[in-house]
């Protein structure tokens, strides 16, 4: 049945995320387009942003360190951690419960190749604006390259308007379907959500360091562990102390060589 | 036009070019990557330097070739041009002096590399962790903290560096030895990394969510954190990649579910 609400909505989220798109490399860069702020603003529009945190915090841990080097493109992470929150929030208006948002951090994964294509896609039809500044002899010099430079704008938040337009009713069919699966369906998303941070990390990790155990990593473990397990501090206080502590642990290190 | 030894250039102008710099990268391209943004950020300053629109127009076609480097660290190349660019406009330019084209060419792929290690590498990983971490403790407010981390640094050093290009001409030496990026970006793998350990540690007080609501004592859960994090990264070591991994953590998750384990 036509629901004008959810496709108001369904336009609303493209027209917001291809905005917080833009700052993934066309303008500014002030990560607005991180996941972990991405989804959380997601969610507070759609009236969930509880989902967008801890969707947000999630997909931050697993995608922040594949990094756009040189002319690699990276999966876009912004487009999986708005299309997670928002299939999550759709689908679940009153509050997502966990099977949920496990489900659509899931199938954000699925989109990644999408986005990936979409990003080359848009990195090569740019190649045009070049060719077409270049092209220019008689005329304004100064307006044709500022027309040519700026209209990549335009491609670029097109590109991620389209990608929500395609991939935001697919995930929210493919949602529709996974509330109807079995119970044990829904058991093993609500696992894979519980299991998450420990893959997030694990990618983390490996990427900082060349060490499994590494000393910083275990020196951050033992003293959140007397804070929070033994002291029972708060969390922010404990955070602090793995901050100083690993601080100091490169001083100390300095010191020594 | 020679306008002799009078600096024309003022830091309203490169405050322009620091404005337009934040969209150095609108049109990038396999071709010419960053080649019109950066040639945009200048615009405002060759229209000023060049009032000869012959020599503007050649100027222009100069700053509009290839370029690619980390999008900050460009400003550090853009202060610098604009620097020798005044030079050049004023006739102070030697024969020896480094063109701007030259200095493009030799600061691009280090400044590239310097900035992807610094700020992609180990400062935006910081940021994120420490968010991470208190997302994981329910603190809502974790994305702002996040985006004042990351930003007090990014902004911050990007206009500095930019005033610190036109100031030394370029001299990327100095840029090093000014802002210690290699010290910092070591500093900043190590403090993740150990909030990073704080987080597995921290595993029995997560939002609930996330917690394993296991009948194990708060340590023991910990460890098994810990133990199973070394395992995943061994798993990594391997071969594996965050897609791959999160699909084999689904099937996984299926197969107790349907085992009857959860």
């Amino acid at each position: 049945m036509f629901d004008l609400q959810l496709v108001l909505a369904i336009i609303g989220v493209a027209l917001v995320g291809g905005i917080i798109g833009l700052d993934r490399t066309a303008a500014g860069q002030f990560m607005i387009s991180q996941p972990i702020v991405a989804a959380p603003l997601t969610g507070w529009i759609l009236g969930d942003a509880t989902a967008g945190l801890i969707i947000g915090a999630m997909l931050e841990l697993i995608w922040v360190l594949d990094m756009p080097v040189g002319s690699f493109v990276p999966a876009d992470a912004t487009v999986s951690a708005v299309l997670a929150t928002a299939v999550a929030a759709l689908t679940c208006p009153g509050g997502a419960p966990r099977s949920v948002l496990g489900f659509s951090i899931l199938l954000s994964v699925g989109t990644a190749p999408f986005t990936m294509m979409a990003d080359t896609y848009v990195r090569s039809w740019n190649s045009r604006l070049v060719d077409a500044a270049h092209a220019v002899t008689n005329a304004d010099a100064a307006r044709s390259l500022s027309r040519a430079h700026l209209t990549g704008l335009c491609a670029f938040f097109l590109k991620s308007v389209v990608l929500y337009l395609l991939l935001l009713p697919a995930g929210l069919a493919a949602a529709a379907l996974f509330m109807r699966s079995p119970a044990t369906v829904q058991v093993a998303m609500e696992l894979f959500l519980k299991l998450l941070p420990l893959i997030g990390v694990s990618l983390l990790v490996r990427r900082l360091s060349i060490k499994a155990l590494d000393p910083f990593l275990l020196t951050g473990f033992i003293t959140a562990g007397l804070g929070a397990l033994v002291l029972h501090l708060h969390a922010g206080i404990v955070t602090l102390l793995t901050i100083v502590t690993g601080w100091m642990g490169v001083r100390y290190r300095e010191h020594r060589q | 036009m020679n306008i002799g030894n009078k600096r024309v250039i003022g830091g309203s102008d490169l405050l322009r070019v620091f404005w337009r710099s934040l969209l150095i990268q609108a049109s990038w391209s396999y071709d010419g990557m960053q080649s019109l943004g950066f040639a945009y950020a200048l615009l405002p300053v060759l229209k000023k330097l060049y009032p000869d629109r012959a020599e503007f127009e050649a100027r222009l076609r100069l700053h509009r070739e290839y370029f690619n480097t980390q999008p900050y660290l460009a400003s550090f190349i853009l202060g610098a041009v604009v620097r020798l660019e005044e030079d050049r406009a004023a006739g102070r330019a030697s024969a020896s002096a480094i063109d701007a084209a030259g200095l493009k060419a030799a600061l691009m792929a280090p400044l590239g590399a310097l900035g992807d290690s610094f700020f992609w590498g180990a400062l935006k990983p910081l940021a994120a962790v420490i968010a991470v971490a208190l997302v994981m403790a329910g603190a809502w407010w974790a994305p702002i903290l996040f985006l004042v981390l990351y930003n007090l640094w990014h902004v911050g050093l990007r206009m500095s560096v930019l005033f610190w290009g036109y100031h030394s001409r370029g001299d990327a030496m100095a840029l090093m030895a000014r802002y210690s990026f290699t010290r910092m970006a070591r500093l900043f793998k190590a403090i993740s990394l150990s909030v990073l350990g704080g987080i597995l540690a921290g595993i029995s007080g997560w939002r609930p969510e996330f917690g394993p609501n296991l009948p194990l004592p708060g340590p023991v859960v910990a460890v098994a954190a810990l133990a199973s994090t070394m395992v995943l990264v061994s798993v990594l070591r391997r071969g594996g990649s965050p897609i791959k991994l999160m699909l084999g953590l689904a099937l996984f998750c299926l197969a107790l579910a349907y085992a009857g384990v959860v």
